[in-house]
């Protein structure tokens, strides 16, 4: 006993050293980011309090070019709006009764929210936003600002959130190109924040460069449809079966302010059809 | 006494908050300026190691958490506290001679505080870089960031200590 006393006594750094390194390595070798703590995330009350205080400064200094975006998609969807209506005045004489056309409920909502931190440069990087439970912000909900995807919520406090970035190998995102039905699953190689690498397509097909890069709608996250970036260049993949597509991302992180996140009304039914399926496969086995 | 331990409260928080601007800057997308580590290296050098790994793992956490890097400074902190004080008696044998143990120009001289200086920012990018590179492994970028860091930060600590030295003299 006194020998084991003295050890301890003897030995008190070192065991201090490898109490400390053996918290660290936990945290560090938790991977999925899903199940970190709020507490230990930049959703916790005094960091969301900082970077709000830093965030007060610090958005007034990439307004004209936002608002210059804004302007653009405004434009755009002017449009589009335009368009539509026309579509819509031929369709409204083909059919003599318009209340045959059912109008139906929206599957998608946006929240606005505005990013009080963001970073491009580490490894695995994260964002947070200044909106939490209390605004109806879930888990696993898409993030999206006026030129294209953004990234995905993934640990919420009351007041803010902290969104998994597009720049994070940790996020695949389901993509096709526009226009055709081929698929692959775009994931960040951490060399630059505006390129990303769209792999497993398949080998067949031939693509241009400029093609747009928009999202498939196989998750129930995000929906169909929305611009993610063009195609760069054509680079080859290890596996002979597929190649991979070098994607310039239409999100500018280095400047993102507002952004929106999509809450799907019909995500709980989904969810719930697919555990019901889960549920009769494991039946059957 | 408490003077010190206030200072080195004020230090902290300063620090951290500094940290988190600087998270925002990568230079060439290669240097990253850390500021926090200036914690440690001023840290009194007759303080018991427990006492600087305890600090230096809090001052990691925090950083963490505000950077979203779980662990990933702190396990960088820890070691180079642990490590602070070899490094020290590379340069100073005669630790017992200091009329004052916090590091700094006046205490220890031009010449030895920046090898000290030099020894603990590359260790610590050494550290912090290679720990990063666990998940995104590419040899040449990694390299290239601690060379760029070091020189960065050893450049940026400098002008802290230079706020420092005026400060005292003032008084």
């Amino acid at each position: 006993m006194k020998n084991l006393i003295n050890f301890i006594i003897k030995y008190f750094s070192w065991l201090v050293f490898i109490f400390y390194l053996t918290i660290c390595c936990m945290m560090l070798f938790q991977n999925n980011p899903y199940q970190h703590h709020v507490f230990l995330t930049s959703a916790n009350r005094v960091c969301s309090a900082v970077f709000g205080v830093f965030n007060h400064v610090t958005s007034y200094f990439h307004l004209h070019e936002i608002n210059e975006d804004l302007h653009n998609r405004n434009a755009m969807l002017e449009m589009e709006v335009i368009n539509l209506r026309h579509e819509l005045e031929s369709v409204k004489l083909m059919i003599p009764d318009t209340a045959t056309l059912a109008v139906g409920e929206h599957d998608y909502d946006f929240i606005l929210a505005h990013v009080i931190s963001n970073s491009i440069s580490q490894p695995q990087n994260y964002i947070t936003i200044n909106r939490g439970t209390n605004d109806g912000i879930a888990p696993e909900m898409g993030v999206i600002d006026q030129n294209g995807v953004v990234g995905i919520v993934n640990v919420v406090g009351p007041h803010s959130a902290r969104v998994i970035s597009l720049l994070n190998p940790q996020f695949r995102l389901s993509c096709k190109v526009k226009g055709s039905d081929y698929f692959g699953s775009l994931v960040w190689d951490g060399k630059d924040p505006y390129h990303a690498v769209l792999e497993e397509m398949p080998r067949h097909v031939k693509f241009a460069k400029g093609d747009t890069i928009v999202t498939s709608g196989y998750s129930s996250v995000f929906p169909e449809g929305l611009i993610v970036g063009t195609i760069v260049e054509q680079i080859k993949d290890m596996n002979d079966n597929f190649f991979s597509l070098r994607i310039a991302l239409s999100t500018d992180f280095t400047q993102l302010s507002t952004v929106r996140t999509i809450r799907n009304n019909r995500q709980a039914e989904i969810m719930a059809l697919d555990e019901n399926t889960s549920i009769r496969k494991e039946d059957k086995k | 006494m408490i003077k010190t331990v206030l200072q080195f409260i004020a230090l902290f928080i300063i620090l951290t908050l500094v940290q988190v601007v600087c998270n925002h800057i990568c230079i060439f997308g290669v240097a990253i300026p850390i500021v926090y580590i200036y914690f440690i290296i001023r840290l009194p050098i007759n303080l018991s190691v427990n006492w600087a790994m305890t600090l230096a793992f809090l001052l990691g956490l925090t950083i963490d958490i505000f950077s979203n890097t779980q662990g990933m400074n702190a396990l960088a902190c820890v070691v180079a506290a642990a490590l602070r004080r070899p490094v020290f008696s590379l340069y100073f044998a005669r630790e017992d001679d200091l009329a004052n143990p916090i590091p700094s120009i006046q205490t220890l001289g031009f010449g030895i505080y920046i090898k000290y200086l030099l020894s603990m920012v590359l260790l610590f990018c050494i550290l912090l870089f290679s720990i990063q590179a666990f998940t995104l492994h590419n040899l040449q970028t990694t390299l290239l960031r601690i060379a760029a860091s070091t020189i960065l930060c050893t450049l940026l600590i400098f002008g802290i200590d230079s706020l420092d030295t005026k400060r005292e003299k003032r008084l």
